[in-house]
């Protein structure tokens, strides 16, 4: 059945994707590049107190205070000491920064190796997360930014 | 570094790159704007470039006319202003014809018969005629918005509109045709349109170039339908001439200005303030390389002066909006049966942009009311021995890093009885709180929400809506409103508003291991808690921490544990602490800080949606050392904490009994010692107390001045503080001696006083001379003993310019 889904979806189409790769601890994300603005790195954002917890802190951005999102708060990760990335991403209520450990390189990859998110994932990273590629030595979790965007997570999180 | 940005090229694949190049800020900024801005920004997008110019140059005409109808009022004779009226309205027509707006082409078309008749003499402009032209002018602005904002005429009905202008044409209105009248217009009319283009604001000069040419080319078709029979010969010479006058004026104005969108004037702002910052950090990390220093402070001369010009790009003469109040004057004095006389001066001062559009609300409730409720209707006047015609003015005019807007009127002045016993009705205020305060106390307390003291609601003010809300807006911007008014006389409200909303004054505060910025608009003074002071100057009653100031009991508010509710945090005894003294919506409070930084001047950034919510901090700011820094919100933090107006008032009523009796009238003083006497400047005039090195006074001839804010300032040193500095300074050589000014206002001038040190401030009586009961002046009863009032008036101004030698002048003009 599976390999049948398989050579369905090849018939069909394979469009190729270019994905920007990120780390936290020791998984690799993948961002489409088409809502990537810039990437700023090595930033330390200053904390807002009493925002919500996801809100990695404000950074300065091009004339512009831009607010952060921490994804390692959002997968209850522990917190970056360290100096962090920034993906500055577009969505459609505007743009915010994603915090992350570090950049990796882009990658092309093909739809034909996307799958959707497995069943067993809790329900707090279904909603995060955009299924994974498949690539040759290992799983490339996609994020959506769009799920990402702080007003959406306000309303996700209502804290 | 932190904060230090770099684009970090992590891979060399060349497509990685590409995004890096894209610029957001386009994106960033249309978004900003809110729902219905996008839609309309959309449909400008979809609307062809043609309509747009249109639309902007209809409403610009369309403004023009407005101001020239309420003008004709008072010169129904002035060819130039029909002229100009008529222009307007032939070139919306003339326009809408190839864009087929049908609705309006007929509308204009009517109006223009009309005004057809009025510029060749024909009919006599009268009052029913301009509040005819009046209402046309509203039905074509009505149009024009409903094309701007949905891309269609829209469903209305203009015949009425129609009908009531052709009976305006009726025969009766028409003047027997005098031919030597005829003939006067027409000569006068070139000569007077070519003076009359210079004049007009500058902005404005190339839509009248712009709609010159279009004229003499339809003029003629338009002369046959007017139902007055006209010789086309002369209607083609007049038109032929004026145009030709005023191209000749305008054309030089229409090649040296340019529209520029506003959108992209605040990206500029913003990107200057990006390079004022980076041009910073370039200074800091070029300090020590002497090749560099060339370099940096050229960079450093052009950043500053880009930043200036591109703020005065965003100004705008205040004319923009004093130009619609003669039209609102007019309509509403008609209506309240008013004779009102307008005044404007000043019109030329400039604001910046956004900061115009905010006052423009606050200014039209201002001059609402003062006609509503200030001028008398003309019976009154006369029966009070005052011209039956009443005097409204509009003032503005620069003070500082502020512009003053005044709205005065000669009217029946503000009865300081009534406001109190409406407030005591209202439930506003608790009698006895009010048998306390004095007159000027009593008028602030027209700014509370829910006061009006006219009799009868009437639909034009008295709804208990008003100053409230003008107070409100114009505080939002960083401004404030003061209000005098004297019985009989009139009433003036005074607008201060800062030069630019961008850029405020704020002192920079430390909490919670952060800075944060407090706007200094409502800080009124800093108290610093040493840490074994704070077990016995605060106290508790419960939960509730108070500060003792000056025997008044202040509510504090502890920053850092209204942002970290669930943190440990130091008792004040375990460290140093500062009261920041804020007063806000009538709000008065403390709010404790660790630490206090420099002052700065900072440019406030939004903040997203998310963080707007915690409803605590204004904006955030980047610092001169790059830092990112939250403004805080004064009265957001006062209702979060619980300052209640009410509770706050209570508390101040109670206190003053107290205070009262030892102290009649509460006239508050600055003590200071001068060289070893004492001395009382009134607190109310006192602006700021600053430590200067002795170095930056200055003389001239032997008068000491400081150069202060860029104006220079007359030093009083009756005291002899200067010479005694100068003399501590020669014994003690390693540091550059200190001296105090207490700057004060006086008038319209700064004043400013040289002390050795600053005592205390005290609440002064008044001493009356034994056996004549009579009240002495100069001198004022501080903490039991009698001390001299510092006499600000008999502060020498600085020499005039005439006997001054010929530098002097060149420095007087630098400096201003």
């Amino acid at each position: 059945m599976s390999t049948a889904t398989v050579s369905h979806k090849k018939v069909k189409a394979s469009v190729l994707v270019e994905v920007c790769s990120v780390r936290l601890a020791e998984t690799w994300f993948g961002v489409p590049i088409t809502h990537i603005l810039e990437i700023v790195g090595a930033v330390r954002p200053q904390p807002v107190p009493l925002a919500p917890a996801y809100v990695g802190g404000l950074v300065h951005y091009r004339g512009d205070v831009l607010t952060t999102v921490s994804l390692r708060q959002l997968l209850d990760l522990p917190p970056n000491e360290g100096a962090q990335a920034i993906l500055v991403l577009e969505s459609t209520g505007g743009c915010f920064g994603l915090l992350v450990d570090a950049v990796g390189e882009v990658l092309t990859v093909s739809s034909t190796d996307h799958e959707p998110n497995p069943s067993i994932l809790d329900r707090r990273r279904k909603a995060l997360f955009a299924g994974a590629y498949k690539l040759k030595d290992r799983l490339l979790v996609m994020l959506d930014p769009e799920r990402l965007d702080p007003l959406q997570l306000s309303q996700a999180h209502p804290d | 570094m932190p904060g230090k940005r770099c684009n970090c090229p992590l891979t060399p694949d060349p497509c990685f790159l590409k995004f890096i190049l894209f610029h957001p800020i386009k994106a960033l900024s249309a978004r900003r704007a809110g729902a219905a801005k996008s839609r309309l920004a959309g449909w400008f997008k979809a609307m062809d470039e043609l309509t747009r110019e249109f639309l902007i140059e209809s409403q610009e005409g369309l403004d023009r006319m407005e101001q020239c109808l309420t003008d004709l009022e008072t010169r129904p004779q002035d060819a130039a202003l029909l002229g100009e009226i008529f222009r307007s309205v032939h070139t919306i027509k003339g326009t809408t014809g190839f864009l087929g707006f049908k609705r309006l082409e007929t509308l204009a078309h009517a109006g223009e018969n009309l005004l057809g008749l009025l510029r060749d003499g024909k009919l006599a402009a009268n009052r029913p005629l301009i509040t005819g032209l009046l209402h046309l002018l509203d039905g074509l602005r009505a149009i024009l918005k409903s094309i701007e904002t949905m891309a269609s005429e829209g469903e209305g009905e203009d015949s009425a509109l129609i009908e009531q202008l052709v009976a305006l044409q009726a025969p009766a209105n028409v003047k027997q045709p005098v031919h030597a009248k005829v003939g006067a217009t027409f000569s006068a009319a070139p000569a007077a349109a070519a003076p009359q283009a210079p004049s007009a604001p500058q902005a404005q000069a190339p839509v009248s170039a712009a709609q010159a040419p279009a004229a003499p080319a339809q003029q003629p078709a338009n002369a046959i339908p007017a139902p007055v029979v006209q010789s086309a010969a002369a209607g083609s010479e007049t038109d032929a001439s004026r145009p030709r006058a005023q191209i000749a004026a305008a054309g030089s104005a229409a090649e040296s200005t340019l529209r520029v969108d506003v959108v992209l004037l605040n990206r500029m702002m913003n990107l200057v303030g990006e390079l004022v910052l980076t041009r910073n950090q370039v200074l800091q990390a070029t300090a020590s390389d002497p090749n560099m220093t060339l370099l940096s402070r050229r960079l450093d001369m052009v950043t500053a002066d880009l930043r200036e010009n591109v703020m005065k790009a965003r100004m705008q003469p205040v004319s923009n909006i004093f130009s619609k109040m003669p039209r609102i004057v007019r309509d509403l004095s008609q209506s309240l049966g008013r004779r009102v006389r307008l005044v404007v001066e000043g019109q030329d001062t400039e604001l910046d942009k956004s900061l115009l559009e905010a006052i423009k609300d606050p200014l039209t409730h201002a001059v609402r009311n003062s006609l509503d409720h200030g001028i008398e209707p003309p019976e009154v006047r006369v029966a009070a021995g005052k011209d039956p015609e009443g005097t409204l003015k509009l003032r503005a005019s620069h003070e500082g890093s502020h512009v003053i807007i005044e709205v005065s009127d000669d009217g029946a002045g503000i009865a300081v009885e009534k406001v109190r016993d409406k407030a005591i009705e209202r439930g506003i205020i608790a009698p006895e709180r009010a048998s306390q305060l004095g007159e000027h106390e009593l008028l602030q307390l027209v700014f509370l929400p829910g006061f009006s003291t006219a009799a009868a609601v009437t639909n034009v003010s008295g709804r208990g809506v008003g100053m409230d809300v003008v107070r409100t807006n114009v505080e939002k911007i960083g401004g404030k409103v003061e209000i005098d008014s004297r019985t009989g006389k009139g009433t003036t409200l005074r607008l201060r508003i800062p030069l630019t909303l961008a850029i405020i004054p704020a002192l920079i505060v430390r909490s919670v291991n952060q800075s944060f910025a407090l706007p200094q608009g409502s800080l009124s003074e800093l108290v610093h808690v040493p840490p074994e002071q704070a077990a016995k100057t605060i106290e508790w009653i419960e939960g509730a921490p108070l500060y003792r100031l000056r025997g008044k009991l202040l509510p504090l508010v502890f920053l850092d544990r209204l942002l970290m509710p669930a943190g440990e945090h130091k008792s004040a005894s375990e460290r140093d602490s500062f009261i920041a003294v804020l007063d806000v919506d009538g709000r008065r409070y403390g709010l404790v800080v660790d630490g206090l930084a420099d002052p700065e001047e900072i440019v406030v950034k939004p903040l997203s949606a998310v963080l707007k919510v915690i409803g605590l901090y204004s904006g955030a700011t980047v610092l001169g050392n790059a830092d990112l820094a939250l403004i805080l919100d004064p009265g957001a933090i006062a209702v979060k904490a619980g300052v209640t107006m009410s509770a706050d008032r209570d508390a101040e009523g109670a206190d003053s009994e107290e205070e009262d009796t030892n102290a009649a009238k509460g006239m508050e003083y600055l003590l200071v010692e001068a060289a070893g006497r004492r001395a009382a400047v009134p607190l109310a005039d006192v602006l700021r107390i600053e430590q200067i090195p002795l170095s930056r006074i200055e003389f001239i001839g032997d008068r000491p001045v400081l150069n202060f804010e860029g104006q220079l300032m007359p030093v009083e040193d009756s005291g002899g503080v200067l010479a005694a500095a100068e003399a501590n300074s020669a014994s003690q050589t390693d540091r550059e001696p200190q001296i105090i000014v207490v700057v004060c206002r006086e008038g319209n001038r700064h004043v400013g006083i040289a002390v050795s040190h600053v005592l205390d401030v005290a609440a002064g009586g008044d001493l009356f001379e034994a056996g004549t009961s009579q009240r002495t002046g100069g001198v004022t009863l501080l903490k039991d003993r009698v001390t001299g009032v510092v006499d600000l008036a008999g502060v020498q101004p600085l020499p005039v310019c005439e006997n001054v030698s010929e530098d002097w002048n060149q420095i007087a003009e630098t400096v201003a």
